[in-house]
C-alpha cells in the first residue's frame, strides 16, 4: 500500500456526488453527533433527574408506570401501560393493532383527569385522539425469548446470559415512535422554542431512553413477584440492555419529503468530519483512535446478525478495520496522517468500513465537533423565485441535478417499481408497474424521473420563448410548481437530494431506513429482506443511575459508543 | 374534535390531493387553510360551506386570461375556489411587483376568496407589500380590505359595511390583490363615504390567537373531519396479501 503524503489539508466539504449516493447513505453509521448521544451528553451536562413517581404493576409486569423527567426549565413525565398481549396479536408491523406496551412523554404534570385521558387513548396509538401535551406516543412488543429467559434466570437468583443480548439486544423493540402533532399530540412548532427539546428527535429519544430503564425495572420487577431467591440485572448487564426498534418502509418518505433538514444533517457530519481531518494527530490522538477501532472491532465480532447479507458486510468490515489498525500501529505519525487514512479507505475499502472510520474521526475531537449539534435544525419551507429566468432554471438543474438528467427512467428496469400509500393505515408500500394496482395514486417519491422530465419540457418552451421567465414556464404546466420550488430552493443546498433512482428494479429501500437510523443513533442493523430492519438504540448507554448521580467526568460518561458484552466492557476507556 | 396543525395540514393536503389538486397545488391549499386557521380566521368554517356549495371542481382548470401586460393581470376562474386557482396568478403578480415596483391582480369569479390571504401571507414573508379587496355581499354591501406588510407573515384587516350603497351594484365575485416591492400598502379607513366597522384584527391580537391555537390544537367539526377524511382515502390504494408484501415479508 502506498499514500500520497505531506498533502495540504483539505478545506471543502466531500462532493455530494460522493456523500449522496444512496449506497453510501446506506452505510452510514451512528455517530458523536447521532441524536442519541447529543441527547444524553445534554442529559449529563445539564444535570436531568429521572426517577419513578409511580410503579403499579401486577406479578405479571401489567399496570401502569410513571417517571419524571426535570429538566433546569422543565418537568415532564413518562406515562407507559402494560397490557397482556396474545401472542398470536404480536406484530413489528405498522399495520398491527396492539402492543406489549404503549406509551408517551407528558409536558408537565401527570393530574388524574389526563391520565384517565391516557389511559383510554395511548393504548390505542392511531385508533385513539391523543392530548396536545403529549409531546411523543410510541408502543413497544418485547424480545419473547429475552424477556422470558432473563425472568427465569433472575427469579431463579442467577443472572441472565449475556449472549442472549448479542442476537437481540434489548427486551422490548418499538415499532413506531410518533411526535409532530400525530393524532393530536403537540405540534414540533411548539417544541422550537423549548430549551429541553428542540433538537431534531430529542424528545422522541428521551421517551425512548426512559423506557429502556423500565424494562430492566419490570423484568426484575416480575421476578421479585415469582420468587423470593430473586436477584436484580448486574450492573454491567443492565448497560448492555438496550432498546430494540422494528422500522419499515414508512420511514422512507421522510427523507425525500424533507430535503433541507437532511441537508442540515449531512452538511454538520461532513462538517464534523472535515474538521476532524483538519487536525494534526498526536501520538494521544492515534491511541485513541485505536483504542475506539478495538472497541468497535470488538463489538460487531460480537453481534450476531441474521441477515446474511448484512453479516457478510460486517465480517467484511471487521477484515478491513483489522488491516488498517495495523497500519495505523505501524506508519509514523504525520501531520496528514488522517487523510492518509481517508484516502486509503476511499480507494480500498468498503464503503461501510469508510463510513465506521470517519464516525471514529468525528470521535476524537468533541471540542470541535459537539457544537455543531446545536445546528441540526433549519426551517423547511420551499419556495418559489417565479422571477427566475427559465434558461438559469435550466441551467440550475444542468448544474445540480446532472445525476438525474442523465439517467435512464424508461428502461424495463428503470421505471420497475412505484411507490403508494395503502389504505392499511397509510403504509407506504413499493408495487410492481404493470403488474400491482395503485400505480394511478403513485407518490412523487422518486425526484430523479421527475427532474428529467421538467428539464425536457423546460427545453421545449425555451426554443419557443428563451426569454421566459419560471412563472411564465408554470402558467402552461401548473401541476410542475412543486418539483421547480424544489429544484430551485435546493440549488443552494448541497446534500439535500439523495442521488437516486427510487423506482429502479435494483433500487435498496434499506439504504434509506438505514440513512435515517444513523442520525438517530441506531447500531446493530439487521435488515429483514430489504424493506424493514431492526436495531437497537442506548445500548451501553449511561444508566439513569448513572444520571441522576451527576456524573463529574462528562467525557467518561459520554463515551458509550460501540456496546461490549459484560465479559469485555471493562476494556480501556477511549474517552479523549 | 381537537386536531394539531400537523395533523390539518396533512389531511387536507391528502384530502385535496383526492379531489384531484396536483401535489404542489394540494400543498398550497393546505397550507392556505392551516394558516387561517391558525390566526383563528374561520378557515375550516369557510372550507366547510365551500364543500357543501361547489365541490372544488375542475381543480387544476388554470384560470383564463382576460388581460395582461407588464403590470396588470386580470383572469376569470369560472368559479373556481382560491384554493385551487390563485397560487400560481399571486406568484405571476409577485414577479411583476419585483420586475415594475407595483403590480395589480384581478381574478374574476373566484370562491372562497378570504383563504387567499394564507398565500399573501406567504408572499410578504419573501419581502413584497401586499394588499387585497374584496367586497363580501352586495346587500349590505360589505367589503374587506387585508394588507401585508413586506416580511411580515402577520395581516392587518378591516370588514365594513358602506350603508351608501352605488346604484350599479351587481354581484361581484372577484378579488382584486395590489402588490408593491417598495411601498407599505396597509388598510388605513378614512372615507367620504358613511360606513360601519364591523371587523378589525391587528397583528397583535392575531399573533395572541395563533400562540394559543398552538398550545390547545384546533377544534374541528367532526363531519367536516370525516369529509377530509373520505376525499383523503380517494389517494390512498386497496390492500391485499400481495400488496402486504409490498413493504417486505411479514414478521
Amino acid at each position: 500500500m502506498t499514500f500520497d503524503s505531506g498533502q495540504p489539508l483539505p478545506t471543502v466539504l466531500r462532493p455530494p456526488a460522493t456523500v449522496m449516493d444512496l449506497n453510501r447513505l446506506g452505510s452510514l453509521t451512528s455517530s458523536r453527533l447521532s441524536f442519541s448521544r447529543s441527547l444524553i451528553r445534554k442529559m449529563a451536562r445539564q444535570r436531568w433527574q429521572i426517577f419513578q413517581t409511580r410503579f403499579e404493576l401486577d406479578e405479571q409486569g401489567y399496570g401502569e408506570v410513571i417517571y419524571r423527567v426535570q429538566t433546569p426549565y422543565a418537568r415532564y413525565h413518562v406515562v407507559i401501560f402494560s397490557r397482556a398481549l396474545d401472542d398470536s396479536q404480536r406484530s413489528d408491523r405498522v399495520i398491527a393493532e396492539a402492543w406489549d406496551l404503549t406509551f408517551g412523554l407528558v409536558e408537565g404534570d401527570v393530574e388524574a383527569s389526563l391520565m384517565t385521558a391516557l389511559a383510554e387513548n395511548v393504548p390505542l396509538q392511531e385508533a385513539g385522539r391523543q392530548h396536545p401535551r403529549l409531546l411523543v406516543i410510541s408502543r413497544a412488543n418485547r424480545s419473547v425469548r429475552n424477556f422470558s429467559t432473563f425472568i427465569d434466570c433472575l427469579s431463579n437468583g442467577q443472572q441472565p446470559p449475556a449472549e442472549l443480548l448479542k442476537t437481540a439486544g434489548y427486551l422490548y423493540r418499538t415499532t413506531a415512535v410518533y411526535g409532530n402533532g400525530k393524532f393530536g399530540i403537540a405540534d414540533y412548532g411548539r417544541l422550537k422554542e423549548n430549551p429541553d427539546f428542540r433538537h431534531p428527535f430529542s424528545a422522541q429519544m428521551s421517551a425512548v431512553y426512559v423506557l429502556r430503564q423500565f424494562s430492566i425495572d419490570q423484568v426484575e420487577h416480575i421476578a421479585r413477584c415469582r420468587s423470593s431467591n430473586a436477584t436484580g440485572l448486574s450492573e454491567a448487564l443492565r448497560r448492555y440492555v438496550g432498546i430494540g426498534n422494528s422500522t419499515g418502509l414508512g420511514m422512507a418518505p421522510f427523507l425525500i419529503n424533507h430535503p433541507l433538514l437532511i441537508n442540515q444533517w449531512i452538511h454538520m457530519r461532513e462538517t464534523a468530519l472535515l474538521l476532524a481531518k483538519q487536525q494534526v494527530p498526536d501520538e494521544v490522538s492515534q491511541e485513541q483512535l485505536l483504542s475506539l477501532m478495538d472497541r468497535g472491532l470488538q463489538s460487531l465480532k460480537e453481534v450476531a446478525i441474521e441477515n446474511s447479507e448484512q453479516a457478510t458486510r460486517n465480517d467484511e468490515v471487521i477484515e478491513q478495520l483489522g488491516l488498517v489498525r495495523v497500519w495505523l500501529q505501524q506508519v509514523p505519525i504525520e501531520d496528514d496522517l488522517w487523510i492518509q487514512l481517508t484516502d486509503w479507505a476511499e480507494a480500498a475499502l468498503s464503503l461501510e468500513t469508510q463510513e465506521l472510520i470517519n464516525a471514529l474521526l468525528i470521535e476524537l475531537y468533541p471540542e470541535h465537533v459537539d457544537v455543531l449539534e446545536d445546528s441540526m435544525t433549519t426551517e423547511e419551507t420551499l419556495e418559489l423565485t417565479p422571477d427566475m429566468p427559465l434558461v438559469q432554471l435550466k441551467q440550475l438543474i444542468e448544474t445540480h441535478l446532472d445525476w438525474a438528467i442523465n439517467d435512464a427512467f424508461d428502461t424495463v428496469d428503470g421505471h420497475y417499481w412505484f411507490w403508494y400509500r395503502s389504505i392499511e393505515k397509510e403504509e407506504p408500500r413499493l408495487g410492481i408497474r404493470g403488474v400491482d394496482d395503485g400505480e394511478e395514486k403513485e407518490l412523487a417519491l422518486a425526484i430523479g424521473p421527475r427532474v428529467k422530465q421538467i428539464h425536457a419540457a423546460i427545453n421545449a418552451h425555451l426554443s419557443d420563448a428563451p426569454k421566459s421567465l419560471t412563472i411564465d414556464f408554470l402558467m402552461a404546466h401548473p401541476r410542475q410548481v412543486d418539483i421547480i420550488r424544489r429544484i430551485q430552493t435546493m440549488a443552494s443546498s448541497a446534500y439535500g437530494e439523495i442521488r437516486a433512482n427510487l423506482w429502479h428494479r435494483d433500487m435498496k429501500p434499506m439504504h434509506l431506513l438505514r440513512a435515517k437510523l444513523s442520525f438517530l443513533g441506531a447500531n446493530r442493523f439487521d435488515p429483514r429482506g430489504d424493506r424493514w430492519v431492526r436495531v437497537t438504540f442506548f445500548q451501553g448507554a449511561p444508566l439513569l443511575s448513572e444520571l441522576n448521580a451527576e456524573p463529574a467526568d462528562l467525557n467518561a460518561f459520554d463515551d458509550w459508543s460501540f456496546a461490549l458484552s459484560p465479559e469485555n466492557a471493562t476494556e480501556k476507556s477511549a474517552a479523549p | 374534535m381537537k386536531v394539531s396543525f400537523n395533523e390539518l395540514q396533512s389531511l387536507s393536503c391528502k384530502a385535496f390531493i383526492g379531489m384531484g389538486f396536483s401535489d404542489g397545488q394540494a400543498t398550497d391549499a393546505a397550507d392556505m387553510l392551516c394558516w387561517m386557521e391558525s390566526y383563528g380566521l374561520d378557515g375550516l368554517k369557510t372550507l366547510s360551506a365551500a364543500l357543501l356549495q361547489y365541490s372544488l371542481q375542475h381543480p387544476y382548470a388554470p384560470p383564463e386570461s382576460l388581460y395582461q401586460d407588464s403590470d396588470v393581470t386580470v383572469l376569470d376562474a369560472n368559479d373556481a375556489s382560491v384554493l385551487a386557482c390563485s397560487h400560481l396568478p399571486l406568484e405571476l403578480a409577485f414577479a411583476k411587483a419585483r420586475a415594475r415596483g407595483l403590480s395589480v391582480l384581478k381574478i374574476k369569479r373566484c370562491r372562497q376568496r378570504q383563504l387567499i390571504m394564507g398565500y399573501l401571507a406567504r408572499l410578504a414573508s419573501r419581502g413584497m407589500n401586499v394588499t387585497a379587496f374584496w367586497r363580501n355581499s352586495q346587500l349590505p354591501l360589505t367589503e374587506q380590505v387585508v394588507g401585508f406588510r413586506a416580511n411580515s407573515s402577520v395581516p392587518s384587516i378591516r370588514i365594513y359595511a358602506v350603508s351608501e350603497v352605488p346604484e350599479e351594484n351587481k354581484e361581484n365575485t372577484g378579488i382584486t390583490v395590489v402588490m408593491a416591492n417598495h411601498v407599505d400598502l396597509l388598510p388605513t379607513m378614512r372615507s367620504d363615504y358613511e360606513y360601519d366597522l364591523l371587523a378589525r384584527h391587528d397583528e397583535l391580537d392575531l399573533l395572541n390567537i395563533r400562540s394559543q391555537a398552538q398550545t390547545l390544537g384546533i377544534n374541528v367539526d367532526d363531519a367536516l373531519w370525516d369529509q377530509l377524511k373520505a376525499f383523503a382515502k380517494l389517494t390512498l390504494v386497496a390492500s391485499n396479501v400481495s400488496s402486504r408484501s409490498g413493504a417486505g415479508p411479514a414478521d
